[in-house]
């Protein structure tokens, strides 16, 4: 909680490319990841989009690593159900546990390894688009969309919103820490509930407040933003289109191709 | 519970965006109407949105010793209602894949059903029902956010069974991905319920003005709460 990826993103040198190149390359990466039969294709996606996080991004790789592990709990819990009932035909090996037979076939391993590439393509596709664009970039992607102003208002508030109360929150946390207060179950529960209620009622002050200082300032329902042209280089776009042939022929190779 | 990025394949993360969509248009559709009447409610839905998603943020202490973060869908379903809090949990949600690597972008329709729709609107029909029942109003916020929390949990398991089915049977899968989640996701719920119900508690004694606002509760039952505590 005391960081989150949008710092990272704000100091990453690729925040000054163009925003379009950036989210079509990551789109066309999920895209190609979850419409694939073969786990090597996500694999491919995940190596191009780590290699162009850590190395262009500068984006330490130890974070990396750890943030790559976050979703692993639920993942490979998923993935371990799925290995084993997924599937009928031959099992590859099985033991008997309580009576019941568990068993691995082919088809559930194959769709266990399946998932576990597609989820880990998935994520770093994600984690390149937010250690490098930072929201504030996204938002005049946002307003080129028909969504409609109130819902691009909200999120950007809300945005600006999250950093204050994250400080509030932090500090808060900081004091009941060194006063014992996360000393065990109970104060820790009284702790989270104090932190919580504090919050809610400063948040809502917050929000009185801002609706006066924005009237005062002639706020009429909506805020401009002006964005920057940043042109796609040549360099980047020849990159690009390199990794979308990439994917493409492993895609198109792949098809219908079983690992094991 | 989130999904992650890549997890669903592929006819069904298209599918339950074309299930949340048109939910969605009908929340934000709603939330307009609100916000032609009083335009002071943009700020307080934006902070509101604020404090969910750094609510959903901070760690539980927890009893089965994985990390467990509440989601403050079921609160917010009680302050605003089902349809605006789908159109905040979009925002959250969004937020939440895109600071916290939590959830994903082609998930995103799967996991604001489940989050955002589902829960919410399961928890509300229950808060009005059990208040206009006469429910005590903390115990209700209590059930209403666990129930919330259970909902979402159930939906993600059908979603999981849905896309994964084990020899051709939804159920059996539903029944295993339900039973293996629920030893985190049942005491979370609970935990939830109870720090949701005493951060209610605190904010009927210190401001509760903002619950009349909301047309949560009345004032002659914050006075009733009130007097209950002296």
């Amino acid at each position: 909680m005391t960081h989150i990826l949008d710092d990272y993103a704000v100091l990453s040198p690729l925040r000054y490319k163009n925003n379009w190149l950036k989210l079509s390359v990551v789109t066309f990466g999920i895209l190609a990841g979850v419409s694939s039969n073969s786990p090597l294709v996500p694999l491919v996606t995940a190596a191009c989009m780590s290699f162009a996080t850590v190395h262009f991004g500068k984006i330490p790789s130890g974070l990396y690593l750890r943030l790559l592990a976050g979703p692993a709990g639920f993942v490979l819990v998923s993935a371990v159900i799925i290995a084993f009932f997924f599937g009928e035909g031959v099992k590859l090996f099985s033991f008997d546990v309580l009576g019941f037979t568990l068993g691995v076939s082919s088809a559930g391993l194959n769709m266990a390894l399946l998932v576990l590439a597609r989820t880990l393509g998935g994520m770093s596709c994600l984690l390149f688009l937010s250690l490098t664009t930072p929201m504030i970039e996204l938002f005049s992607v946002l307003k080129t969309t028909k969504l409609p102003d109130s819902f691009i208002e909200i999120s950007m508030m809300m945005y600006r919103y999250i950093f204050v109360f994250m400080e509030v929150a932090m500090g808060v946390k900081y004091a009941q820490t060194v006063r014992l207060g996360y000393k065990d179950f109970r104060t820790s529960f009284r702790s989270v509930v104090m932190l919580g209620t504090n919050l809610f009622i400063r948040s809502w002050e917050q929000g009185e407040k801002l609706y006066v200082s924005m009237n005062s300032r002639c706020y009429d329902g909506k805020l401009t933003m002006l964005d920057e042209k940043r042109p796609v280089k040549l360099p980047e776009a020849v990159l690009a289109c390199g990794y979308f042939v990439l994917v493409m022929f492993v895609f198109l190779y792949t098809r219908g191709m079983p690992l094991i | 519970m989130h999904i992650f990025e890549g997890f669903l394949p592929s006819p069904w993360w298209q599918i339950w965006f074309a299930v949340s969509i048109p939910v969605i248009m009908y929340g934000i559709y709603q939330m307009n109407k609100l916000v032609r009447e009083r335009r002071e409610i943009v700020p307080l839905l934006a902070v509101a949105g604020a404090f969910i998603f750094v609510l959903s943020s901070l760690k539980l202490p927890s009893v089965t010793g994985s990390s467990s973060h509440p989601t403050g869908t079921g609160m917010a379903a009680i302050l605003f209602g089902p349809a605006v809090t789908s159109v905040l949990s979009v925002i959250v949600l969004l937020y939440q894949s895109l600071f916290l690597a939590h959830g994903g972008l082609t998930t995103l329709g799967a996991n604001v059903f489940s989050m955002g729709i589902a829960g919410p609107f399961v928890a509300y029909i229950f808060y009005k029902t059990a208040s206009k029942a006469g429910m005590n109003f903390y115990l209700n916020v209590f059930l209403a956010t666990a129930i919330a929390d259970w909902v979402t949990y159930v939906v993600t398991s059908l979603q999981l069974a849905l896309a994964f089915p084990f020899e051709g049977s939804v159920f059996a899968s539903f029944k295993m991905f339900a039973l293996v989640f629920a030893t985190t996701q049942v005491p979370l719920a609970i935990m939830e319920g109870a720090l949701t119900a005493l951060i209610m508690k605190y904010v009927v004694q210190v401001k509760s003005d903002v619950l009349v606002g909301l047309n949560v509760l009345t004032s002659t039952t914050v006075a009733k709460l009130k007097g209950a505590m002296e």
